[in-house]
């Protein structure tokens, strides 16, 4: 659903010279320098799945997906959504697509949240059905009624981004790019913007390609995974894969015994595992995963104590981003 | 989609933008109380201006002085309308592109241009010129007993249209610098300063200005050459009228596309 090949964008930045003659020299002869922001990204999203793309800031991410939504034309490379090449066909491509800049509004500023979804049924021209359909969703996951008659302009941040997301999804979009969707959101929201987004996937195999610095967005909503950096795909597949790639685990158990004692008898036994007490008089046992499984640490605890109650965490998946963004491992 | 189904779509787009927009006029009554109270307020005082002149001389460059109020009222039509549908051009050239937020007119499935001057579609200020312009128009043309030809009547509304098109276009062509300087709003509000001259008669000005207002800026186009023709039957520079509307629309339509082709959307 999207392709892309070889996906390049440099930008030309103004050279600026230091000085009074430095900025009068830069009013006849400009010099300038090239910045690539996306340097050869190459990667493939099947229809239906939801794929997050994620990295270090000036990773590249946002110019990525400018390019995807036909804002921006490549220096060089190809990008097809939905079999289109977006920015040479940006109006068939819009029909096809759903945006969301958490940063930036599409909404008409000046008037009512009601007016802007009013206008853009008819730009999208938007079977009643559909329309109905999804103005009754939103109303019940987003309450968007409650934005009520106020002009976008006057609205926080948090009420405009519910009518963004809504405003990105009411045509039945075939692909979704929501770009920090959930930014200014409290803690209810960000829960309800994500069930929406995993609704509209589950109900209508929209296509997701999300981008966030929230790793509960990602974690929430995402099945795959995309990891860029210096403007290069470093990691692809699911994000089980990803978190596989954690070079340290985690055990957290409970038990009846004195605490000193144990992580004494753990560190000993498990060699290259370090335990901490956690709140609650629970343990955590962290261990690298090239010397042991989750099984052995897991019986070695059983064997000395008197386990009340034990789990195995998905790890940390910021604590794997910043391995791969350091450069330790490239898959 | 044929032409013609293309054109039929965004006549009903502009349709229903617009009766959403009227919501505007209600939401911001102080607003549009205010534009609207400035606007008279300036057709006053240049009328004002018009009267004192009268009063010392009979007639001026051969135009009397009802010819020089309809010529006045006439230049507020076009104004009116251009004003009723392309305000948004002014906050292009002012922040759009400085800002980042240009790149909603690219996700959505119609014309960017059409999409970005749908955000203010019956601007209010562009309503009040407009009926003031009609109400001068029509109080000249009552005092002058003027009765048009068929012709005229026929080319009346299209001069209007032309009018319209031709500072719509300049508009959008000063508008669009800003693709290039991430801000235009200076050279928008200089060009449009000029066009204050179309509201009077062109013989009144030097003719290095006169060139100016014909040929560089052709806001002669927009009220002094139809007026001519309405009221005195001058011909001669109607075929030139339409030459250079065309002639300005494609340019600004050129100059657009190349801009919005080189918008590179700032920011996160």
């Amino acid at each position: 659903m999207i392709v892309a090949e070889n996906l390049v964008k440099e930008f030309r930045v103004p050279e600026r010279k230091p000085g009074l003659l430095g900025s009068l020299s830069t009013l006849f002869s400009r010099e300038y320098r090239l910045v690539r922001a996306v340097s050869g990204v190459s990667f493939e999203i099947p229809a239906g799945v939801k794929a997050a793309y994620i990295g270090a800031n000036g990773a590249g991410k946002s110019t990525t997906v400018k390019m995807l939504t036909g804002i921006m034309s490549p220096t060089s490379g190809r990008a097809l959504v939905a079999g289109l090449e977006p920015y040479r066909e940006r109006r068939r491509n819009a029909a096809n697509i759903g945006v969301v800049f958490g940063q930036r509004s599409q909404l008409w500023w000046d008037l009512p949240v009601p007016d802007s979804f009013r206008i853009l049924r008819r730009i999208h021209d938007i079977p009643d059905a559909v329309y109905r359909r999804n103005m009754a969703l939103f109303r019940d996951l987003l309450d968007l009624d409650a934005l009520g008659n106020t002009p976008v302009r006057q609205l926080s941040l948090g009420q405009r981004m519910r009518a963004e997301v809504a405003a990105s999804l009411v045509h039945d979009p075939k692909v979704v790019f929501l770009d920090e969707p959930t930014v200014g959101l409290d803690l209810m929201l960000k829960e309800a913007v994500r069930r929406l987004v995993n609704h509209v996937n589950a109900e209508l195999g929209t296509t997701v390609l999300l981008t966030s610095h929230d790793m509960g967005d990602i974690t929430a909503i995402c099945d795959r995974v995309l990891v860029v950096n210096h403007g290069e795909v470093v990691h692809r597949g699911t994000m089980h894969e990803l978190l596989r790639t954690a070079d340290t685990r985690a055990v957290v158990f409970e038990q009846q015994g004195e605490r000193d004692h144990a992580i004494d008898l753990i560190e000993k036994g498990l060699d290259g595992a370090s335990a901490q007490p956690l709140d609650g008089g629970r343990i955590k046992v962290e261990y690298p995963v090239a010397r042991w499984t989750a099984r052995q640490v897991m019986s070695f605890l059983l064997d000395h104590f008197e386990v009340t109650d034990c789990v195995a965490p998905e790890p940390d998946l910021e604590m794997v981003l910043r391995r791969i963004y350091a450069g330790q491992v490239v898959t | 989609m044929t032409p013609l189904a293309t054109a039929a779509r965004y006549a009903r787009l502009t349709w229903h933008l617009s009766a959403v927009s009227v919501h505007r006029l209600t939401e911001y009554r102080m607003d549009f109380l205010l534009g609207a109270g400035g606007l008279l307020l300036r057709v006053i005082c240049q009328i004002a201006v018009i009267d004192m002149v009268f009063r010392q001389v009979p007639r001026i460059a051969g135009w009397h002085y009802h010819e020089v109020l309809f010529l006045l009222g006439f230049s507020l039509l076009p104004r009116g309308l251009d004003r009723m549908f392309t305000d948004q051009l002014w906050i292009l050239a002012r922040k759009l592109v400085q800002n980042g937020e240009f790149f909603r007119y690219l996700i959505r499935p119609v014309h960017p241009l059409f999409s970005l001057l749908s955000e203010r579609f019956l601007y209010p200020d562009g309503v009040g010129e407009l009926l003031t312009g009609a109400a001068l128009t029509w109080y000249a043309a009552e005092h002058l007993d003027l009765s048009l030809s068929a012709a005229q009547w026929l080319l009346a509304p299209l001069l209007v249209l032309c009018g319209t098109l031709i500072l719509a276009a300049l508009k959008t062509l000063f508008a669009s610098l800003a693709f290039w300087t991430t801000s235009s709003f200076p050279a928008l509000y200089a060009a449009n300063q000029l066009g204050d001259f179309s509201g009077y008669p062109l013989d009144l000005y030097h003719p290095s200005l006169r060139w100016l207002l014909t040929w560089l800026l052709p806001y002669a186009f927009t009220a002094y050459v139809p007026a001519s023709y309405l009221l005195h039957g001058h011909t001669a520079m109607l075929p030139w009228l339409f030459v250079v509307t065309a002639g300005l629309v494609m340019l600004a339509l050129v100059v657009w596309h190349r801009g919005v082709d080189r918008y590179e959307m700032t920011g996160s």
